[in-house]
């Protein structure tokens, strides 16, 4: 569950900065554009890990639905506390990153 | 045309908000809830003792107890204990319970009727999250009629919303009124899926209700239906001839020889004591999505042999089974409950908001004059009658059940009483007071009376958070704790609005962009 969570919130993050204007937002400068097609292709790719995580979890049935549920926890905390801890949450997205593979594969 | 099109559905949008918008703030807070119905019915029955759970010898006592007390009853129901209810409960036709029915609730390890003060816990707000303790059918038919309202604000505020891809990652807080509609879209937007699984399941739930006319264009009755469909559960006659029931616990082991991972939410034995008798087991269904209705393994008690198990499922079942349970989460572990919960709330503050904003944008218009017209009184009252008065009422419910005398007469309709009596003296407060004066006040007194309650709870029960935290009574602690942390946003809240309003520039020019007027921005502010 927690590799779900991991992969769904960086996931959601890359695709946050796959925007233009969070980009510059938050890194402050302007993002090229192949960089955003990056951001946007890791972001999907890392839903879809965590659409095999769950899958793998718990089956298609409960694995949709946690995964659904993660999704939205993640994107409610990302938007909500976006405004006022930037710098942690962009932390937080590189921290879920780093520690989701090591979750989907069991080391933690 | 568009625009035209667009506009009918921000009207739609706006009213149907508006009019539904009280009632579903309160079926969307109580059902919410409802996701910690066995929680909330634990802490509202502190006496029962929390026991290592051992489901065979739970069993055995509570046949024990039901063979000494009710051995001639034509039915009896047990309800196991499981990692959320600690006691066993037992049931039986006859004797002196109300409606030709009695309930007791016994120690699961001792097997013990344990006197429990009378109280309606968790299962109150679940009731009343479809119910509204109405008259049957017309609660049922108002909160379904409401949940379609739901679907509706969802469907016409997705179209209205327009920008709903460019601004999905965005809120920008402490903008007045451009704050509320950023919260109010990205609460809504992100959190969608829940919104829309919630609002179409519980139609789901209740189509038989709703459509009725497939059914009986086919069928005499909707009974004759649901035997076909699911099953039916006749009623056993009796033979007449005596013959000892089989050990419980001796069953519930055939059941879990045939299912290892069932867990056992619900025993009916039919004629205990006759050659007749049957026991069937129903399980929780915790392993998969789809509530499968008429579930369970059917025993004949006489001699323990298995007399059916469930039908094959239809797809149609399925569908429908995978939209109850995903509507009450009967799969979701303690994680996925939580988060049931917090989209629960979500969904609460998505109407909450649209409810403010509806009131604020009109406001606005009045400003200046420092009158406002009968009717956005009425909203303002309304407002904060439904949402704070609700939250008070809530808080009266548990403050009662541990003020009440345990012995008091009728006491579990007292604690509902006490319910009802807090919300409608909230609305007689916001009648009152101007409106933020009486959001604050009211916010403030429930900041109090839910941070409150773990002390009231420990000085009525002694089962505050330093006992129950050392002993993993994690039911009561969370409870306890839940409660506390609603009182520090109610406060936090109240604190907002005790405080003067800030003025904010009503446009305030960008710094990024040079501004080009700015002095006469100033002078119109």
């Amino acid at each position: 569950m927690l590799a779900i969570a991991l992969f769904a919130f960086a996931g959601c993050a890359a695709l946050c900065l796959a925007m233009d204007k969070h980009f510059t937002e938050l890194l402050g400068r302007k993002p090229r554009p192949e960089q955003l097609l990056g951001l946007r292709v890791v972001g999907w790719l890392l839903l879809a890990l965590a659409l095999t995580a769950a899958v793998d979890h718990r089956g298609w049935a409960v694995g949709l639905a946690e995964l659904f549920g993660m999704l939205m926890a993640g994107l409610c905390l990302w938007v909500f506390a976006l405004p006022y801890r930037p710098r942690w949450l962009l932390g937080l997205a590189l921290l879920s990153l780093v520690l989701a593979p090591f979750s989907a594969l069991g080391l933690i | 045309m568009k625009e035209g099109f667009r506009q009918a559905m921000a009207w739609l949008h706006t009213w149907a908000g508006l009019i539904f918008g009280w009632l579903l703030f309160a079926i969307f807070l109580t059902g919410t809830m409802s996701y910690f119905k066995p929680e909330i019915t634990r802490w509202s029955q502190p006496e029962v003792p929390v026991r290592a759970l051992d489901l065979p010898l739970a069993l055995s006592k509570a046949q024990d107890y039901l063979q000494r007390n009710a051995a001639d009853a034509p039915s009896w129901f047990i309800e196991p204990p499981n990692e959320r209810t600690p006691g066993i409960t037992v049931g039986w036709r006859g004797g002196d319970g109300p409606r030709g029915f009695t309930r007791k609730t016994l120690d699961a390890e001792t097997g013990e009727e344990i006197v429990t003060r009378q109280t309606r816990g968790g299962d109150f707000f679940y009731r009343f999250h479809f119910q509204l303790e109405m008259p049957y059918p017309w609660g049922r038919w108002l909160a379904t009629f409401a949940a379609l309202m739901m679907l509706v604000g969802l469907v016409t505020g997705i179209i209205t919303h327009k920008k709903i891809f460019k601004e999905f990652f965005t809120f920008r807080p402490g903008k007045g009124q451009r704050s509320w509609l950023d919260g109010h879209n990205a609460i809504g937007v992100l959190a969608l899926p829940f919104h829309l699984m919630i609002s179409y399941s519980s139609l789901v739930i209740f189509m038989y209700m709703v459509m009725p006319a497939p059914i009986l264009a086919s069928y005499d009755n909707e009974q004759g239906y649901f035997n076909e469909v699911f099953g039916g559960r006749d009623s056993v006659k009796a033979s007449g001839e005596k013959v000892a029931l089989q050990p419980l616990p001796e069953l519930y082991r055939q059941v879990l020889a045939q299912a290892p991972d069932a867990r056992i939410i619900w025993l009916d034995v039919q004629r205990p004591g006759d050659r007749n008798a049957q026991v069937l087991f129903i399980p929780d269904g915790h392993e998969r999505v789809a509530v499968q209705r008429g579930a369970g393994w059917r025993f004949n008690g006489a001699d323990g042999s298995l007399a059916w198990s469930a039908r094959p499922e239809t797809l149609a079942g399925t569908i429908s089974g995978g939209f109850y349970g995903l509507h009450m989460a009967s799969f979701a572990g303690p994680l996925l409950r939580w988060l049931y919960f917090f989209f629960g709330l979500a969904g609460t503050a998505v109407i909450g908001t649209g409810l403010v904003m509806w009131l604020g944008k009109r406001q606005l218009k009045h400003a200046k004059s420092g009158t406002q017209p009968f009717e956005l009184r009425l909203v303002e009252v309304l407002n904060i009658a439904s949402m704070s008065g609700l939250i008070l009422g809530v808080a009266g419910f548990f403050w009662a059940n541990r003020l009440l005398p345990v012995a008091l007469e009728g006491r579990a309709q007292w604690e509902v009483n006490a319910f009802f009596a807090v919300w409608l003296a909230s609305l007689v407060h916001a009648v009152l007071r101007p409106g933020r004066r009486a959001w604050g006040e009211q916010l403030a007194l429930a900041a109090l009376s839910w941070a409150a309650l773990p002390l009231l709870n420990a000085l009525t029960t002694g089962q505050g958070l330093n006992r129950s935290i050392a002993a993993g009574d994690w039911a009561m602690a969370g409870f306890d704790l839940t409660a506390l942390g609603c009182g520090l946003l109610f406060a936090w809240t109240a604190s907002k609005m005790l405080r003067q309003p800030v003025q904010a520039p009503k446009r305030a020019p960008k710094p990024a962009k040079a501004a080009p007027q700015p002095t006469r921005e100033a002078e119109a502010s």
